[in-house]
Parts: C-alpha cells; sequence; structure tokens
C-alpha cells in the first residue's frame, strides 16, 4: 500500500474527528489493516470496510457517508491520490459536502495541528445576527441558574432507590446470603455478604424548540441546561426547529458563551420554522437508547407548529412507554390568559406527565423535583 | 455464508470479514428481529466451529459471566476424603483444579482449545454499566486470573460477536473498541430471498405477497414494527394452513404472528377493513 494512500487514510481519520467522531489511533491503524485486506481498486469495499472499522454507531454512520463522498471528491482535487481510479465522485458537491470540503481544505492548510475542531461558518446573516443575541444574553441570573443547576445535578446524580443490591463494601449485611454462602461451606468460614441501595442515576434528555419563536426562552432554558450538563449530571442536549441536532458534545465547553457559538455554527436552522413531531420521531429513529425508566423528557416548545399534530402524538405516545417521565416546558404558560390550545399541545397532553412554565428563574426552581426520578 | 442460507449483503459479509482478519470483535446493531443472533450462529456453523453464548441481563455479574468454584461438590470431596482418613494437604491441593471449577461462558471461551471459538454476546444493552466495563478488559486481553490457579490465557483468540437493540447507550469505548455493523430492515428483494430460502415450501406468489405486505407494515409507523423473525414466522404459518396466496380473511386471523401489539393490530385490522389489502401487497404487482 502506497504511502500517500496511508496518509489519505489517516487525514480522513482526522476529518471524521474534526465531525465529532472520536476515531481512535487503534482505529487509523485497523482502517489501513482492513483496506489491505479488501480489494482497494473498488470503490464500495473500501466504503465499506472504512465503514464498519471507522463508525461506532448509526449516528457515525451518517457523518461518514457524508464526509466519505465529500473527502475523496476533494482529495483529488488537492493533491493527487495515486489510486485516482476508485476516488472518482459519483455525486455533483452539494451545499453540505461544499461545506465538508472548505471544513477539510481549512484542515489541510493548518498542516499537523492535530485535533482541534475546524469550525464551518456556513451561517446566513439573519442566522448569525441570532447567534450574536444568543452570546450577549444580559447576563444577570447568570449565577442564579447556575447555583440552581449544581442542586439539581446533585440530586439527580445520588437518589437511592429503594432496591437493593449487592455490594461487597456495602453498609448493610444480606443475611440471606450469608445463610446461603454458610450452607455451601457447612457453616465453616463465615463470609459476610453485603448490600447496598442501588444508587440511581437519573438521565435528563432535553429537546429544546429554537424556533423563532421561542428564541427568548430557548435561551434561558440551554443556560440552565449547559449548567446542568457542566455539574457532572447526565444530560443529553438537542435542539430542533424544522430539524433535530444533537449539540451535548458542543456543551461540553467551558463556556456557554463558547457553546452558543460552537452551536450557531453547527445548527444551520436557528430562529426557523418547527415541526416538534418530525424532531420527536428523528430523536426516536437516532437516539432510543437514550430512553429508559430512569431518563427524564425535558420538552421545551411553545407548541407552535407547522407539522402534523398526528406525528406529535405518536411521537410522544412511543417516548412515553419508554421513559421515566415526560415535562413539556410551555413559556407561554407564564402569561395569565394561557390554555393549551395549539393542536400540537392538544395532540400532546395525553402523554405529558408535567406541564410546567418555563419564563424565568423561579419557575425553574419549581421545575427541580421534576427533574429528578 | 449464503451456504448455511443465511441471506446476507456486502455490509455484512464486510463487516464479517474484517472481523475474522483484524481479530476484532464485532458490534452489531438493528432494528429487533434483522438477524442480529443469527450472525454469529452462522458464522459458528460457517468456521465448524463451537459458538458459545452470554445472554446479558440485567445484574449479570462477573461471576456468573465467568466462572464458579463448584461448592458442593468440593464439600463432597472433602466428605469423602475424611471418610478415607486422607492426608488433609493433599485433599486440599486438589480441592482447587480443573475438575471443580465451572466455566462460564466467558471462561469457556478464553480456555477453549483447538478452532478458535465464536463468542457471541447477545443484548449487550441489558447488562449493567459495571458489566460493560468489565468485558471491556476481557475483550482487550483475553486473559483471567483466578486467584486458586493462575492466569489461564487464551491459546486461540475467540471470534466475538456483540448484539445489542440499543436499549441503553452503551460507552464510547466499548464501542471504539469493536468493529461496527448496523443491519437495516431489508429491501423487498433481500426479504423475497430470504423467504425463499427458509421457507421453501412457500410458493412464489406467497413469498411476494408477504414480502410486500412486511414491507408495507414497516412502513406504517406501527408501535412495534415487525422484523425478519416475524416475517418467517408468518410464512411458515401460512404454509402450515396450505395457503398459496394472501386473502384478506387469512391475514386477518393470522396477523398475531406479526404484530405483537394490540394498537397495532387494531389499526392494520381497520386498514384491512377498508379493502386495502390489495395496496398494500400491490409492491409486487
Amino acid at each position: 500500500m502506497s504511502s500517500s494512500f496511508v496518509r489519505s487514510v489517516v487525514a480522513f481519520c482526522r476529518a471524521l474527528r474534526a465531525r465529532g467522531v472520536p476515531v481512535t489511533a487503534a482505529e487509523s491503524l485497523d482502517a489501513v489493516r482492513a483496506l489491505v485486506a479488501v480489494d482497494v481498486s473498488d470503490r464500495e469495499d473500501v466504503r465499506t470496510a472504512l465503514r464498519t472499522v471507522l463508525a461506532a454507531s448509526r449516528h457515525d454512520l451518517t457523518i461518514f457517508d457524508e464526509l466519505f463522498e465529500a473527502f475523496w471528491h476533494a482529495r483529488s482535487g488537492i493533491e493527487s491520490v495515486p489510486s485516482r481510479s476508485h476516488v472518482r465522485s459519483t455525486r455533483p458537491p452539494n451545499a453540505d459536502s461544499q461545506a465538508s470540503r472548505i471544513s477539510l481544505e481549512n484542515w489541510m492548510r493548518k498542516g499537523s495541528s492535530s485535533d482541534d475542531v475546524v469550525q464551518v461558518r456556513q451561517a446566513s446573516t439573519l442566522e448569525a445576527s441570532a447567534q450574536r443575541d444568543l452570546v450577549n444574553l444580559a447576563a444577570g441570573d447568570q449565577q442564579d441558574i447556575e447555583r440552581l443547576a449544581r442542586r439539581i445535578a446533585r440530586r439527580m446524580a445520588l437518589k437511592p432507590s429503594r432496591r437493593w443490591r449487592v455490594r461487597p463494601r456495602g453498609r448493610r449485611i444480606d443475611l440471606r446470603r450469608t445463610m446461603r454462602s454458610l450452607l455451601r461451606t457447612g457453616g465453616d468460614a463465615a463470609i459476610l455478604a453485603r448490600r447496598d441501595r442501588i444508587i440511581r442515576r437519573t438521565r435528563l434528555v432535553v429537546l429544546c424548540d429554537v424556533s423563532g419563536s421561542m428564541e427568548l426562552y430557548a435561551r434561558l432554558l440551554l443556560r440552565f441546561i449547559h449548567a446542568l450538563q457542566n455539574a457532572f449530571a447526565r444530560v443529553e442536549t438537542f435542539v430542533f426547529s424544522t430539524r433535530l441536532t444533537r449539540v451535548t458534545p458542543l456543551f461540553r465547553r467551558a463556556s456557554y458563551a463558547q457553546a452558543l457559538t460552537a452551536m450557531g455554527d453547527r445548527v444551520r436552522d436557528f430562529s426557523g420554522g418547527t415541526k416538534i413531531g418530525e424532531a420527536l420521531a428523528a430523536f426516536l429513529e437516532g437516539w432510543p437508547e437514550l430512553l429508559d425508566s430512569r431518563t427524564v423528557v425535558l420538552l421545551l416548545s411553545d407548541g407552535w407548529d407547522t407539522g402534523d399534530p398526528r406525528m406529535v402524538d405518536e411521537a410522544l405516545q412511543r417516548i412515553a412507554r419508554r421513559a421515566g417521565r415526560i415535562v413539556w416546558l410551555n413559556p407561554l404558560m407564564g402569561s395569565p390568559d394561557f390554555s393549551p390550545e395549539t393542536r400540537a399541545m392538544r395532540a400532546a397532553l395525553p402523554h405529558v406527565d408535567v406541564l410546567a412554565s418555563a419564563h424565568n428563574v423561579e419557575s425553574l426552581q419549581a421545575l427541580a423535583r421534576h427533574l429528578v426520578l | 455464508m449464503e451456504g448455511e442460507s443465511y441471506v446476507t449483503d456486502r455490509s455484512i459479509a464486510t463487516a464479517v470479514f474484517l472481523a475474522s482478519t483484524l481479530g476484532k470483535p464485532l458490534l452489531v446493531e438493528g432494528h429487533p428481529g434483522v438477524g442480529k443472533t443469527d450472525i454469529a450462529k452462522v458464522l459458528a456453523r460457517v468456521q465448524d466451529t463451537d459458538l458459545i453464548r452470554l445472554q446479558c441481563y440485567e445484574g449479570l455479574d462477573a461471576t456468573t459471566a465467568l466462572y464458579e468454584w463448584n461448592y458442593p461438590r468440593q464439600l463432597l470431596h472433602i466428605k469423602l476424603h475424611e471418610a478415607h482418613g486422607d492426608d488433609p494437604n493433599a485433599t486440599e491441593a486438589s480441592l482447587f483444579s480443573d475438575r471443580f471449577l465451572l466455566k462460564r461462558p466467558l471462561l469457556a471461551a478464553i480456555a477453549h482449545k483447538g478452532k478458535a471459538p465464536v463468542l457471541l454476546i447477545d443484548e449487550v444493552d441489558r447488562s449493567d454499566e459495571e458489566f460493560e466495563a468489565f468485558l471491556l478488559e476481557i475483550l482487550s486481553d483475553f486473559q483471567v486470573t483466578i486467584p486458586e490457579l493462575g492466569t489461564i490465557r487464551a491459546e486461540v483468540k475467540p471470534l466475538v460477536v456483540l448484539t445489542s437493540n440499543r436499549s441503553r447507550e452503551l460507552s464510547e469505548a466499548l464501542r471504539r473498541r469493536c468493529l461496527y455493523l448496523w443491519i437495516e430492515y431489508p429491501s423487498l428483494e433481500k426479504e423475497l430471498r430470504i423467504v425463499r430460502t427458509k421457507v421453501p415450501e412457500a410458493n412464489e406468489q406467497l413469498a411476494r405477497e408477504i414480502s410486500a405486505f412486511m414491507q408495507t407494515l414497516r412502513r406504517i409507523s406501527l408501535v412495534k414494527s415487525p422484523g425478519l423473525s416475524e416475517t418467517l414466522d408468518w410464512a411458515m404459518a401460512l404454509v402450515a394452513l396450505h395457503a398459496d396466496h394472501l386473502d384478506q380473511e387469512l391475514v386477518r386471523e393470522t396477523l398475531g404472528c406479526v404484530l405483537k401489539d394490540e394498537a397495532d393490530l387494531r389499526r392494520v385490522a381497520e386498514q384491512l377493513d377498508q379493502g386495502k389489502l390489495s395496496d398494500m401487497i400491490g409492491l409486487v404487482a
């Protein structure tokens, strides 16, 4: 295998990392080994093999496919790859692959500055201004929010369950198991079996509507979520308007402002219309593993939906089956003459456990007890 | 693999090939009933080797998965030796030997002699996080230390297949340690080929209609979308009823083979009542 081909593979792994797929060094190595084992003159073989080695989840597959097209296309334009015959692209570069290509070019120019993420600016002027607003949020409530988040995070992480489990160094002696072990040895050499309460860790899945009508409230809640996630709680965050984007990794950044900047770059439909049902369905299809009986699903939306309310009904019903609790935060509830009249809200109500408002810090405080299962 | 009547496609074949070539565990995900577990079974048959299966469940711990000492038998052993008035030291020495060791699946796979076995770790998402961490350790070294016996190292690395239904999130570390295969629901052609292969008694028309019907069902949003195993169950049921094509009455009576949720049943039955069966199997017409 030629060294430039190896270089291509390594570069491709880096590009994957830049898109958030944490490819390990061992995997890059395996990728090269895998290509030795298959027929590299067959583009499809190369693709399937690399997919198997470099992707580790279904989401990775989507990113992989997108990048694979863009990458080999871009590579062949920038530097001549010896086995060019199988690197032909069958698809003209669309907006997406164009963007990935820019990111790749940036990365290549940077040379070997390794793992840093290349930000691709592709937001329109309108989206950019929305994002500037977000960053410049007046920070009066900031400390309150962060303190609250830490308190809730602690409760979410340390809630003891009523069930017991075997723990070698548990606080209580497990009499039944001790007796059983005595039976085995005929009464000699007693080993005390111990048990302790299971610590139930609640997981929070946040689905935040960032469409135009929600802009103000989304800022407030996302700040809260950001603080919560950074206080060691298990939080998964998604934002949606017409489509769903997972922003959990972006929120792992040091500051909220950084997280927002990254999100502004990544989320393309900030402040657009809303399709709640489709967003929920996309969540169910893409991340079902996040839902179990210890999960609280927090949905933040005003319910102004341009999609099909039947989809909201179906998707929420399926989420309700698997999740521990569904909390819908509707900031419009803050106004005295509110009633859940929108079609999406009405479709959703039968499946929602808690409907609450979230228009200020006090309402977030009231929310705390609903977030711990 | 096709020789073992497992209808495969390129991504599955590549993944299995690479798993055995690179010697890495293969993590298989996909909707229920698309044949995840069967991959391991067929692999064992193709390679003509043993299949060792570890079924995961909540609360599964290292001892149940790895090894246990056979206490009752050891006790019996001691009593027998006492009765003969044997040397206590000799008795003790013989106490912790291979014959009193109950090998659970993981140890069985590691201590396996001869040809590398296939180790199937089924529904790994059902086990706890602690067990997953333990598994990760085993999968990287393929060696176990038993205090009384010493370290047992795998002579031949078993071929490991893990399956997951995505009911829980697996750790990134485990994911990255494995090759990854996502199995999609089969296309109409693939499903048809599977029905023909697995239920050869079904005639061509029936097989086509069944496959098309299943494809349609998966497009409706149901609580529990039927997998391939449902397709095959249903095909076998229909063959047993001597059916040679689908009609409304027959579908209604046997729908329970395919749909396992009351709401789904009602929903599809409604569609049937509206005379939509011909639409639902129209894909082949």
